[in-house]
C-alpha cells in the first residue's frame, strides 16, 4: 500500500477583503522529497505557507498531514523557516536558540546538545555567548536556519532559504538541504525564486499564479513535457555548409563556435513535429560532420515563465 | 516548561536583568533621598546674605541702649540669630543714597500706621528672597504683637500666651475608629502616583515589544509554535510581572531604609520625647508619637500592597492590552502616537482626579472613578488609605478584573491580524473591523 503524501491540499480558499488569495489550490506532497513551491510575488505562496503553519485560517478547503487532518497539534512537526526572519537583538544567541527550541518542544538538555551539533556544523559555534545585534546578517541567518531543522521536523518548510548567504554558505545550506533530504526522515517544501536551486534540489513543483495551480508534477516530466522540438547540436563544419545542407529540414534558431572545441560549433534548431530524429540524424550526417544531437529541455525558469505569461484570465 | 510559561519567562528575564532596570530601581530611593536633601539644601542656599535696618519711626519695638549706643528690640527673641538674615534698628530712615552706599540689603520703615493696616514698607536695591521676607515678617509680626499684648491690652506676654487657644481637629473614622485622613490619603496619593508611572511605563515596554517583534519578523515564526492569544498573554504576564519585581524590590528597600534610618536616627539619640526631651525613644515609638508621622503606622500596609498588587495586575492587563493592539497595528513607533492618545485619556483623567482627590479623597468625583474600571485601579488606591468597605473594595476589583478579561479578547483579535500585517496604514475603522472578524 503507497503510503500517504505529506501533504494533501485540496480546494484552499482563501480571502483578504475583496482580494482573493488562494482560489481552490489543491496539490500533493509526496514524501520524503523536495518539494518546490513556485510563483511570482503575489501568487499566494506566503499564505498558503502561513495556512500550513497554522498561523492562519483557511476560508474553505481541507489540507492532510501525512495522512490526518492537519491539525495545531502537528505543528511540533513543522519546521519553518519564513522568508521574512528576524532574532531578538537583545538576547543572547544561544539563549534565544534555547528559547526557540524549546518553543519547538524539546527539552533544555537534548535542545543544548542537538544545538551544539548544529553550532559546530554551520560554523557559528564562537558565537553562542554574544548578543544577536553583535553577528553578521549571514550569521543571524545560519542561526535561523538551524532553528527550524533542530527539531528534526516531518516537514520543513523554507522560504528563501538561501537568501542572503554568500556562495559559500549558500552552497553550505544547500549541502545541508540535500543531506536531510538523502536520509528520508525529513520532507521539504522549498519555495523560491531561485530557478537554478529548483532544477538542482526539487524533485517535484507546484506553481502558483494569481491565487491559482497552473503547473504541478515532476521536475523532469515537466522539463520533457514543455519540450518544443528544439535540438542542440555540435558539428565540425562552417556554419554556412550547415546551414546549406539544413536547407529547409529544420529551423536554425542559433549558432555560435563551440569555446570548449576548437574547429566546432553549437546550434540550436527545431525539427517539424513529424520528423524522426534518428532519420534526420542519419541525412545530416551525410553532408556535415555531425558530433553531437541531444533533444533541448527548456529550464525550469523558462517553463515559470511560460505558465505565468500563459495564464492571463483574471482571478474572480 | 509550557509555552506559555517560556514566553513569560522570556519577557521578565530580559528586561530585569537588564542594567538600566537594575540602576533604575536601586536608584528610586536614593533618588528620593537626594530629592528631600536637595529641596533642604535649595531652602537654605536660597537665602543669601541679608542685613536688614528696621526703622521704629514710633519707638513700637526698639530702644535706646546707652551702653551698646545702639537701638535694640525690646523683645531679643523676635529675632532670632540666623546664618543669612542680620538685623540692625534705628528711629530715623537713611536718605536713599545713604542707604545704597550702606551695607543694608533692605531697610524697613514701621510707624503706628502698621497697626491697622499690617503693612510696613521695604525699601531695597535688590528684592531679598522669598524666604527672606517670610522670615523677616514674622519676626516683625512677633515683635509688634508683643507691643500690642503691652500697649493695648496692658497684660504680661507670658499671660497673654497661657490665655491665647489653638485648636486643632483630629479626624477619626466612627467605622473604623481610624484618623489622620490628609496624611493617610497622601500615602493612597503616593500610590496612586505609583500605579500610574507603573502602568504607562510597562504598558509601553509591551508596546514596544509588539512593535519590536513584528519590525523584525520574529512573530512569524512565534506563531507558528504558539497561538496569538498566548504570545499576547505571555508577553503581558511577563512585563507585567517585571512591574510587579520592581514593585517588591521597592517595597523591600523601602523597607530596609525605613529599618536602617530608625535604626541611625535611634543611635544618633535625636528620637526624644516631645513633652520631654530627656527622654530618648525608640524608633517607633517616635513615630507613633509624632505627629506628622504618626500616621504612617496606623495604615494596614499589607491590605495597600495587596490591593496595590491587584490593582496593578488587573489595571495593567486593561493598559497593556490595548498597547499591545496598537503595537500590533503599526509600523513603528511613532505611528502609534495617534492611537496612543484616546488611550491614555483614562489614565491621565484618574491622575488628574487622584491629584484633586487629596484634599478630598471621599469625595463623590474620586468615589465614583474609583467604581470606573478604567480609572479605578488609581482612584481606588487613593481612598483605601482611609477605609474602603469590603464590598466596595470587591465591587471595583471584579470591574477591572472583567473589563481587563474583554480587553484581552478584543485586544487579541486585533493583535492576531496586526502582527502579520505590513506596508499598510492601519485606520481606527479596520481595526473594528479585525475585532468583528472572527
Amino acid at each position: 500500500m503507497p503510503s500517504a503524501p505529506a501533504l494533501d491540499i485540496s480546494g484552499i480558499e482563501k480571502r483578504f477583503g475583496e482580494q482573493r488569495a488562494l482560489a481552490g489550490v489543491g496539490f500533493q506532497v509526496p514524501q520524503s522529497g523536495i518539494f518546490g513551491l513556485l510563483g511570482p510575488n503575489g501568487a499566494g505562496k506566503t499564505t498558503l505557507l502561513r495556512i500550513l503553519n497554522g498561523i492562519t485560517a483557511p476560508d474553505a478547503g481541507s489540507i492532510s498531514f501525512f495522512g490526518e487532518p492537519l491539525t495545531r497539534a502537528h505543528l511540533p512537526s513543522i519546521g519553518y523557516l519564513p522568508e521574512e526572519r528576524g532574532l531578538y537583538k537583545s538576547m543572547r544567541v544561544g539563549e534565544q536558540a534555547l528559547y526557540f527550541a524549546q518553543l519547538r518542544g524539546l527539552d533544555k538538555k537534548e535542545a543544548r546538545e542537538r544545538l551544539r551539533y548544529w553550532f559546530d556544523r554551520l560554523e557559528v559555534d564562537g558565537w553562542w555567548h554574544k548578543e544577536v545585534s553583535e553577528v553578521s546578517k549571514g550569521m543571524a541567518q545560519k542561526i535561523q536556519f538551524i532553528l527550524s531543522v533542530l527539531h528534526e521536523p516531518r516537514l520543513l518548510i523554507l522560504d528563501e532559504p538561501l537568501s542572503g548567504f554568500d556562495p559559500i554558505n549558500a552552497q553550505r545550506i544547500r549541502e545541508v538541504i540535500l543531506e536531510l533530504k538523502a536520509k528520508g526522515d525529513t520532507t521539504i517544501l522549498l519555495s523560491t525564486h531561485d530557478m537554478g536551486s529548483v532544477e538542482e534540489m526539487c524533485d517535484e513543483v507546484a506553481l502558483l499564479n494569481r491565487g491559482q495551480l497552473v503547473l504541478n508534477g515532476k521536475v523532469p516530466e515537466l522539463r520533457e513535457a514543455a519540450r518544443d522540438g528544439r535540438y542542440a547540436v555540435t558539428f565540425r563544419d562552417t556554419v554556412m555548409a550547415f546551414t546549406v545542407a539544413l536547407g529547409a529540414s529544420a529551423e536554425l534558431i542559433e549558432v555560435n563556435p563551440n569555446p570548449e572545441v576548437p574547429g566546432e560549433h553549437l546550434a540550436m534548431l527545431r525539427l517539424p513535429v513529424e520528423s524522426d530524429i534518428a532519420t534526420w540524424v542519419r541525412w545530416i550526417s551525410e553532408q556535415v560532420e555531425l558530433t553531437s544531437c541531444t533533444p533541448w529541455r527548456p529550464g525550469m525558469r523558462d517553463i515559470f515563465i511560460r505558465a505565468v505569461e500563459h495564464q492571463k484570465q483574471p482571478v474572480a | 516548561m509550557n509555552k506559555l510559561a517560556l514566553i513569560i519567562y522570556r519577557e521578565w528575564i530580559t528586561r530585569v536583568r537588564r542594567r538600566a532596570f537594575i540602576i533604575g530601581t536601586l536608584m528610586v530611593p536614593v533618588l528620593l533621598g537626594l530629592g528631600v536633601g536637595l529641596g533642604a539644601w535649595l531652602e537654605n542656599a536660597e537665602m543669601e546674605e541679608n542685613k536688614v535696618l528696621v526703622v521704629d519711626l514710633s519707638g513700637m519695638i526698639t530702644f535706646w541702649d546707652d551702653t551698646r549706643q545702639a537701638y535694640l528690640p525690646i523683645c531679643p527673641e523676635c529675632f532670632p540669630e540666623r546664618e543669612q538674615l542680620e538685623y540692625r534698628f534705628a528711629d530715623a530712615a537713611l536718605s536713599d543714597d545713604e542707604f545704597l552706599l550702606s551695607d543694608f540689603t533692605s531697610m524697613v520703615l514701621l510707624d503706628d500706621a502698621i497697626l491697622q493696616h499690617g503693612q510696613a514698607k521695604n525699601l531695597y536695591e535688590k528684592s531679598p528672597s522669598i524666604t527672606a521676607q517670610n522670615a523677616i515678617e514674622r519676626d516683625l509680626a512677633a515683635a509688634i504683637e508683643r507691643f500690642k499684648v503691652k500697649e493695648e491690652l496692658s497684660l504680661d506676654y507670658e499671660v497673654y500666651k497661657r490665655l491665647k487657644t489653638k485648636v486643632s481637629l483630629v479626624g477619626e473614622d466612627i467605622i473604623t475608629k481610624d484618623g489622620n485622613a490628609t496624611g493617610r490619603s497622601i500615602i493612597g496619593f503616593v500610590f496612586s502616583l505609583f500605579m500610574f508611572m507603573q502602568i504607562m511605563v510597562y504598558g509601553m515596554h509591551v508596546m514596544r515589544g509588539v512593535i519590536e517583534e513584528k519590525a523584525n519578523r520574529i512573530v512569524e515564526v512565534i506563531i507558528s509554535v504558539v497561538r496569538p492569544m498566548e504570545l499576547l498573554a505571555g508577553k503581558i504576564i511577563g512585563i507585567g510581572l517585571v512591574g510587579v519585581t520592581q514593585v517588591i524590590a521597592l517595597t523591600v528597600l523601602g523597607f530596609l531604609v525605613f529599618q536602617v534610618g530608625g535604626q541611625a536616627l535611634e543611635v544618633s539619640g535625636v528620637l526624644t520625647s516631645a513633652s520631654n526631651e530627656a527622654v530618648e525613644l525608640d524608633f517607633e515609638t517616635w513615630m507613633a508619637s509624632n505627629d506628622l508621622l504618626g500616621f504612617v503606622l496606623e495604615v494596614n500596609w499589607p491590605l495597600m500592597v495587596v490591593c496595590a498588587l491587584a490593582y496593578f495586575a488587573a489595571g495593567f492587563f486593561i493598559y497593556a492590552a490595548l498597547f499591545a493592539a496598537i503595537g500590533s497595528a503599526v509600523e513603528q513607533e511613532s505611528d502609534a502616537q495617534y492611537l496612543m492618545l484616546p488611550a491614555m485619556l483614562p489614565l491621565f483623567a484618574a491622575y488628574i482626579t487622584a491629584v484633586m482627590a487629596i484634599q478630598n479623597p471621599e469625595g463623590q468625583v474620586a468615589v465614583i472613578g474609583s467604581f470606573v474600571p478604567l480609572t479605578a485601579p488609581i482612584l481606588m488606591l487613593i481612598r483605601l488609605p482611609l477605609g474602603v468597605a469590603w464590598w466596595e473594595l470587591m465591587l471595583s476589583l471584579l470591574g477591572v478584573l472583567a473589563t481587563a478579561y474583554g480587553f484581552v479578547l478584543v485586544s487579541a483579535r486585533i493583535f492576531r491580524t496586526g502582527i502579520l500585517m505590513h506596508g499598510k496604514k492601519i485606520t481606527v475603522r479596520e481595526l473594528f473591523r479585525w475585532v468583528r472578524h472572527d
